[in-house]
């Protein structure tokens, strides 16, 4: 489970002071697809950003598992998003001169993975994304549709537990959408767990768990039964 | 990390191949005036080494080094501003052309204007001042056998300027006058002294001369003729091989020495550098044997060295002690100097030389180092999101840092690898131009095992280091400002 414990994260713009999330207190099950909503400047991408230890919070404590995110070092916040965490970017975020299956492959790479068992490792995640012929192409010969699942194919080939997705489908069109998110609500049915941050409510349809945020707190949360 | 990180610094150089290459063009010319001037450096020193080798290091020279030679180089001081000037020596006095056999002696005579190159009068007394004050009374080698026992050989071999007439062709040239011991046991000195015409000298009572392959050629002598030295006549019985070495410093283009060329030959740091510049250069001299030029040359201006070979074992240091004493003995004047210390003295000015060389050429290599960290630091700021990305899937700073490093110091390996090639070529090709201007025979460069490591294990770093400020902000940069990058 993710829990966030009165979590504050400020910063600062010049002279200006932004409170991103002021006081905010989680809880997320694993298993679970989890939706995040709210206007921009809400503070959800700020949220997930903790949840996946690639910021630290002002205030507060963030724990998984049981282990507190927030008393990590730098070489271990990398370890923890290196072996737990699986990120989808909206703009799907490729190494643009590596091919896909070589994108995918580098998570493993960084863990100590020899390049043959990454390679054989990579090549399975882009199959199983439906990518297998594919994935000897770079990012810009791609459509966007594809480069998101390779994102998704490189999120999952850690085999993480938690796979956060920032606006997965905002540059997608809605079949290519709908495909994407059927990918990861599957995954939630994998004991991993999901949490997509959007502003679109079709998605937050598909969630067990809707969480609404106003002015970096929780305005409300909502667990509901899918279908899945 | 099993991260193959030379696969994606290829990839990176590749993908920005304009700004990578010129970049390592940089790192290449440093790279490349380093190895041609350290190869060619070492190649000239080794071969210098070459030739004292083939003389010996078991020979003490005994030159007029110590009072003579010292007032030599003090008179020379004053004359040589003048002389820099590249005039032709003009200078003869009415008794030292009297009986020259072609009629009055004209310095220009090789076709050259002597109006405008004539050396001032005053400086041509200065001159023959100096070199009367140079001479050195010979040593009696045979009696100095006997006086140093560690001794095996000896022989002397003077060197005199004199003015040479032959048929209608005249000028100062070069004549050398080795005695009958010197050429028995040195001739590898003089380049083995093969004699390519004629013969060898007969006698000692006769005015024979055994000429240079370019003096002959200069002064169009051929076995029989006769030639004029300070106008005393001599008959070509020999004419050398040619040693193909370049003409003498300060020989113009017609073989004939300059007051320049003259007054650096007698008056330059060392005399032992006068000797040891003609020794294995035969081409330009006429030789006379010093038994006869003793008699019929006696009193001329002159240079006289007394080479002696020490016994295998014995000690060079004791050896020149007790040559010391001889000369004292013989009321002679000279300093005993040995091979051994005139190649360490030349050795010191190569090694400063190639050091100051090789110094300016670095230069050039932190230039390339710069323009490799520049690269570096705009490639920080470009790939600023690729670095959000790598940190994003779970890369350590110390892993994006590293990465970094290894990009740049691949292109600074590439850059040694090609500027060693580029360097090893141009340091052949100067070596065949240089060559013959440096007078020091054939050499070749040399491109040594330390030479081609220490040139990529320097490469890479000097790349690797260039590549640290701008690696260590790439590592330190946040991974949610690094993604939000454009």
């Amino acid at each position: 489970m993710l829990v966030l414990n009165d979590v504050y994260k400020t910063f600062r713009m010049g002279e200006t002071q932004v409170n991103a999330l002021r006081g905010v207190s989680l809880e997320l099950p694993v298993a679970q697809f989890s939706v995040i909503m709210g206007h921009s400047g809400s503070g959800k991408s700020t949220l997930m950003h903790l949840a996946g230890c690639l910021d630290v919070p002002t205030r507060g404590q963030v724990t998984y598992g049981g282990m507190d995110l927030t008393s990590l070092n730098s070489r271990e916040r990398a370890d923890f998003r290196s072996s737990d965490v699986g990120f989808v970017f909206q703009k799907y975020n490729l190494v643009s001169n590596l091919t896909a299956v070589e994108n995918v492959a580098l998570p493993l790479l960084l863990r100590n993975t020899t390049t043959k068992q990454a390679h054989a490792q990579a090549v399975e995640a882009l199959n199983s994304v439906g990518l297998q012929d594919r994935m000897a192409h770079r990012p810009a010969k791609l459509s966007g549709g594809e480069q998101q699942r390779v994102a998704i194919a490189r999120a999952l080939v850690n085999d993480p537990t938690m796979i956060l997705a920032d606006e997965p489908t905002g540059n997608l069109d809605t079949a290519t959408g709908d495909r994407i998110l059927n990918l990861l609500s599957q995954f939630a049915g994998d004991d991993k767990m999901v949490l997509v941050v959007t502003h679109n409510p079709e998605i937050a349809d598909m969630a067990d768990l809707v969480i609404y945020l106003r002015d970096g707190q929780v305005e409300s949360q909502q667990f509901q039964e899918v279908a899945r | 990390m099993k991260l193959n990180l030379f696969r994606l610094a290829m990839k990176n150089i590749r993908s920005r191949r304009t700004r990578s290459w010129l970049t390592i063009l940089g790192v290449l010319v440093g790279v490349t005036a380093v190895v041609a001037l350290l190869s060619i450096g070492t190649g000239v020193q080794e071969a210098v080494l070459q030739q004292f080798e083939d003389i010996g290091y078991d020979i003490i020279l005994i030159s007029p080094m110590g009072a003579a030679g010292g007032q030599a180089r003090s008179a020379m001081g004053g004359f040589m501003p003048g002389a820099a000037a590249g005039g032709r020596f003009a200078g003869q006095t009415a008794a030292d052309t009297s009986a020259t056999s072609g009629g009055t002696f004209s310095p220009g005579s090789l076709g050259q204007d002597t109006s405008q190159d004539a050396a001032p009068q005053e400086d041509l007394a200065q001159l023959r001042d100096a070199l009367r004050a140079a001479a050195v009374t010979s040593l009696d080698t045979e009696l100095l056998l006997t006086q140093v026992p560690q001794l095996v050989e000896a022989g002397t071999l003077g060197t005199q300027i004199q003015p040479v007439v032959a048929g209608t062709t005249s000028g100062f040239l070069r004549v050398s006058t080795p005695s009958l011991d010197f050429l028995e046991a040195f001739s590898s000195v003089l380049g083995g002294f093969s004699v390519e015409r004629g013969s060898f000298f007969t006698n000692t009572t006769e005015n024979q001369v055994i000429v240079g392959a370019r003096s002959a050629d200069l002064l169009g002598l051929s076995v029989g003729d006769d030639v004029s030295i300070n106008g005393i006549a001599f008959t070509v019985i020999g004419i050398l091989a040619s040693s193909d070495q370049a003409a003498e410093e300060g020989t113009d283009s017609d073989g004939v020495l300059s007051g320049q060329g003259l007054t650096q030959s007698l008056g330059s740091g060392n005399s032992a550098d006068l000797v040891l510049r003609g020794l294995t250069n035969t081409d330009d001299s006429l030789f006379v044997l010093n038994e006869r030029a003793s008699e019929v040359l006696v009193g001329r201006s002159q240079m006289s060295v007394t080479i002696t070979r020490v016994e295998a074992g014995a000690s060079i240091s004791a050896a020149k002690d007790a040559i010391n004493v001889a000369i004292g003995q013989q009321g002679a004047s000279g300093t005993p100097i040995s091979i051994q210390e005139v190649a360490d003295e030349i050795q010191g000015t190569l090694s400063l030389i190639e050091t100051v060389l090789a110094s300016i050429a670095a230069v050039a290599l932190i230039v390339g180092g710069v323009g490799l960290m520049n690269t570096m630091y705009t490639a920080v700021l470009e790939r600023t999101r690729e670095i959000g990305i790598l940190k994003s899937v779970g890369a350590r700073d110390g892993q994006v840092m590293t990465l970094f490093l290894f990009d740049s110091g691949l292109m600074g390996l590439m850059g040694g690898v090609l500027g060693l090639i580029l360097g090893s070529v141009l340091s052949v090709l100067g070596t065949r131009l240089l060559g013959p201007s440096l007078g020091v025979g054939s050499f070749s460069p040399i491109i040594d095992a330390w030479l081609v490591g220490g040139v990529l294990v320097f490469s890479f770093v000097l790349g690797s280091l260039s590549g640290v400020w701008p690696a260590w902000r790439a590592s330190r940069l946040n991974p949610v400002e690094a993604l939000a990058a454009e």
